[in-house]
């Protein structure tokens, strides 16, 4: 007697957030390419204007249209945390593995070191190294990349070892498979759901801290247009044009609720899968 | 025993490394270190006559070789001798101690402020599960997680400062200038604390213990207090000790943009000056800090938890 | 098949299993028992080589290879395959149940076409439909999953199999019918089994030899049927009195 299956696959639906992340996406790519004005391209007769048909955000200090601004600013916010984020599960993924499989000391020895990047708070670190080294967007990116590798080792090195420690992989080491084949195979697609998860929280937060990281005037660098180096342009104007200190800050709020939003959703899915 | 030794091995390991790390990171820092302190030993001179230079660098070590450099360094710094400030010339351990009050008032406060704060939200939110309440903490919680702290710090100088007059936008000195600094740091701690004790609550909430009690008769409030609250206790304790990192940042940005005088304004006050000294000492203190805070709270979970208590006791 | 003279297990100092030997001839069924913590585990992973292990002779048929003594670790019996106690810790959750089961043939480097055409005769052997080829381990029921597992070991068409506790994770329905596929397969392609499990019923119906193990020291080894009629230690007569009290012999008869 034959058996046949009686659990279906569920049909994968893509859900309302990812309907609403598309329209999103479609909108700020509508925007980019509708509008009218040149981000860095001063206007002074126009400048500290308030929120108008012409200029939906107002102009900043040098007459600049700040929607726009804000558009472009999305880039290098997003681009710049993207970047650092995802260099750092790299590298934070590739020490993860190395301790789970490499044996007692290589694991203890990268374990420690791993701690001791671990006591240095995130923004400290950033303001010291970006503030040593010269304010600039490379030494921020490189400051941030340095402090945010060692969740992703700490994660992958604690998920890789549960996972080395099942049957399966005693299974497919018994079969003959290479260790490289045992990696990829087996440890790798167990391990990575988890550094997704921490990959979207990851960039939310280092979202906030470029953006603060630059107001502070450690990090991207005035004229350019982030969000953080926008509100830093703007203080000076606080009494007499409080309305250029709103929408930059405005796009950080949004852009980090967006992201946390789909990544709850997303480890909702994923906590399904387990 | 063994184990505790074990941990204090690795601790000690730790601390060596970030000694190492920040000492590195200072050192390989541009700029001539002799320079910066001849010019603040000698204010107002342009040039300097190499013999100076050098007579400066014997004195500080600046021509031995990195490991020697840092093990001076270490010695120095773990009997000590914090140095002296390279623009004020006075100790570093004076500088720093004159500005922690400050810092510490602040996130005193804070912490205090948002903790309540979460405490209350999340209990009333789980009290009225899936109400209105409920659902409006879940919301603040998620924006004041998504909200820049550097921004709503803006507003608030906007609304009460500018606006309203109220309250002062910048400076130390009366309490009138602790409030908004402090509002803008709780407003954090409320938000990143109350999602988390909320499922905390929600978690033990649903134990089995919970009906057991219920049947024997013990009243909602009971249960709560007594037993709900003590099961979420380590958890709770550990995410806010691992916030602490997130507590010492925003009190740090806080105070910048305030201008509030302490030990963050010091950072980066010393770190654009390349005041190499202060920068070191604070950059191990905030990283010891929190490194020992991170331990204390692992033993006191050791503690409190009575099943960490036998595993420990297994490892020993 | 397989002869085994005085083999011991030991880790760190510590003698985990001492002094066991025992014979099993091709095709034939050995069923280790014992109750838990008497080296039964520990016993399997010295002959697949996995904890290191002391003997006076190792013998394995056909290959005709002898280690000799004192070898620190046995090279792993060729062509031999281990199907797991639990399925699902067994299986890679992220594979599909047949890409789990062509790994078995990995050192045959077969081009899929063919490593698929071996899978599906596995899973009918194990009776699992060609769509189970697709599903992943989440997917199926545990008894499902352990066929599958089955079918892997299968596929490599080896000359051992060994199994460790293989049925006590599923429930009492599905383990009869596995049981009795198991020892069908056994005989249609005449292959050795040795099955660890602490459950004398199922030794007393399928196995041809029985071995008893008690802290990590060999009890008796004695063909089945002088195993439940005589059994050659009080321990062991304990143990078939209290087996036979609960039932778990009417097996016997039924399988007969």
């Amino acid at each position: 007697m034959i058996l046949t299956g009686t659990k279906m696959r569920p049909p994968v639906k893509p859900s309302a957030t990812l309907w609403a992340l598309t329209v999103v996406v479609l909108v700020v790519i509508a925007a980019f390419l509708s509008t009218p004005y040149d981000p860095t391209k001063a206007d002074f007769l126009n400048r500290l204007a308030p929120p108008s048909p012409q200029h939906w955000f107002g102009t900043d200090h040098l007459g600049r249209d700040i929607a726009t601004r804000v558009l472009y600013g999305s880039v290098w916010s997003l681009g710049l945390s993207l970047c650092v984020v995802s260099i750092g599960a790299v590298i934070g993924t590739i020490v993860g593995l190395i301790a789970a499989q490499r044996g007692r000391w290589a694991d203890m020895l990268l374990m420690r070191v791993t701690d001791s990047f671990f006591a240095f708070p995130e923004l400290i670190a950033a303001v010291t190294i970006a503030g040593l080294f010269g304010p600039s967007t490379m030494n921020l990116v490189l400051a941030l990349i340095v402090v945010s590798w060692m969740k992703f080792a700490r994660l992958v090195r604690s998920l890789a070892v549960a996972v080395v420690q099942q049957d399966f992989v005693l299974q497919a080491r018994l079969n003959g498979l290479p260790a490289h084949l045992v990696l990829w195979r087996h440890i790798l697609p167990n391990v990575l759901p988890g550094v997704f998860v921490l990959w979207t929280n990851s960039w939310s937060r280092t979202i906030l801290a470029i953006s603060g990281l630059s107001f502070l005037g450690f990090g991207v660098q005035p004229p350019n247009a982030e969000w953080g180096a926008m509100l830093l342009d703007g203080k000076a104007y606080l009494h007499t044009a409080p309305h250029i200190m709103i929408f930059p800050g405005l796009a950080v709020l949004i852009a980090v609720l967006i992201i946390n939003l789909t990544g709850d959703r997303l480890r909702d899915r994923l906590a399904d899968e387990f | 025993m063994n184990a505790f030794l074990t941990r204090l091995g690795g601790l000690l390991a730790v601390l060596f490394g970030t000694s190492f790390i920040t000492f590195a990171v200072t050192y390989f820092a541009p700029g001539d270190k002799a320079l910066s302190i001849a010019q603040a030993r000698y204010p107002g001179e342009m040039g300097f006559d190499s013999a100076v230079l050098d007579g400066i660098r014997a004195e500080f070590h600046l021509d031995r070789p990195f490991l020697s450099q840092y093990l001076h360094w270490l010695a120095d710094f773990v009997t000590g001798d914090f140095g002296r400030s390279y623009s004020s010339q006075s100790k570093v351990w004076d500088i720093f101690t004159g500005n922690l009050a400050e810092t510490f008032t602040l996130a005193f406060t804070a912490l205090a402020m948002g903790l309540t704060a979460a405490f209350l939200l999340a209990g009333l939110s789980v009290w009225k599960q899936g109400s209105l309440l409920d659902r409006f903490a879940i919301l603040l919680a998620s924006v004041g997680a998504a909200i820049p702290s550097f921004w709503l710090s803006i507003l608030l100088i906007m609304l009460f400062a500018a606006h309203l007059g109220w309250l002062p936008a910048y400076g130390t000195g009366r309490a009138s200038h602790l409030v908004l600094p402090a509002v803008t740091l709780a407003f954090w701690v409320m938000s990143s604390q109350t999602r988390l004790l909320r499922s905390f609550l929600l978690e033990a909430y649903a134990q089995p213990f919970v009906e057991t009690l219920r049947l024997r008769g013990v009243s909602e409030r009971e249960i709560f207090f007594s037993h709900v609250l003590r099961h979420a206790m380590p958890p709770a304790l550990t995410m806010i000790g691992l916030d602490l990192a997130g507590l010492i940042e925003g009190a740090v940005v806080v105070e910048i943009i305030f201008a509030r005088s302490g030990l963050g304004s010091l950072l980066a006050g010393s770190v654009l000056a390349r005041d190499l000294p202060v920068v070191v000492f604070l950059v191990m203190f905030f990283a010891l800090t929190y490194v020992l805070i991170n331990t204390l709270i692992d033993l006191l979970q050791i503690v409190m938890d009575p099943r960490q208590r036998a595993a420990a006791r297994a490892e020993a | 098949m397989l002869d085994v003279s005085n083999l011991s297990v030991s880790v760190a100092g510590k003698t985990l299993l001492r002094d066991v030997s025992f014979s099993v001839g091709t095709g034939e069924m050995l069923c280790i028992v014992g109750e838990s913590g008497a080296g039964k585990s520990t016993l399997l992973k010295g002959l697949m080589g996995m904890m290191p292990c002391r003997f006076d002779s190792f013998q394995h048929w056909p290959k005709g290879r002898s280690h000799r003594q004192g070898d620190a670790a046995v090279q792993g019996l060729p062509a031999c395959r281990w199907v797991m106690q639990d399925p699902l810790a067994a299986l890679n959750p992220k594979r599909s149940l047949g890409q789990s089961i062509c790994e078995s043939l990995y050192e045959q480097h077969l081009p899929a076409a063919d490593q698929r055409k071996a899978a599906l005769e596995a899973l009918e052997a194990v009776d699992l439909s060609a769509d189970f080829y697709d599903r992943l381990p989440k997917e199926v029921s545990l008894g499902q999953a352990q066929r599958a597992c089955l079918a892997r070991a299968l596929i490599a068409e080896p000359a051992l199999i060994i199994f460790d506790e293989p049925l006590s994770a599923l429930d009492a329905l599905v383990q009869k019918k596995i049981a009795l596929r198991m020892d069908q397969l056994r005989r249609e392609k005449t292959i050795t089994y040795i099955v660890v499990t602490h459950d004398l019923g199922f030794a007393a119906a399928y196995a041809d030899h029985v071995l008893l193990l008690q802290n990590g020291r060999m009890n008796t080894l004695q063909r089945r049927d002088d195993f439940f009629a005589n059994p050659a230690s009080p321990y062991a007569n304990q143990l078939v009195n209290a087996a036979q009290t609960l039932g778990a012999l009417d097996q016997m008869e039924a399988a007969r």
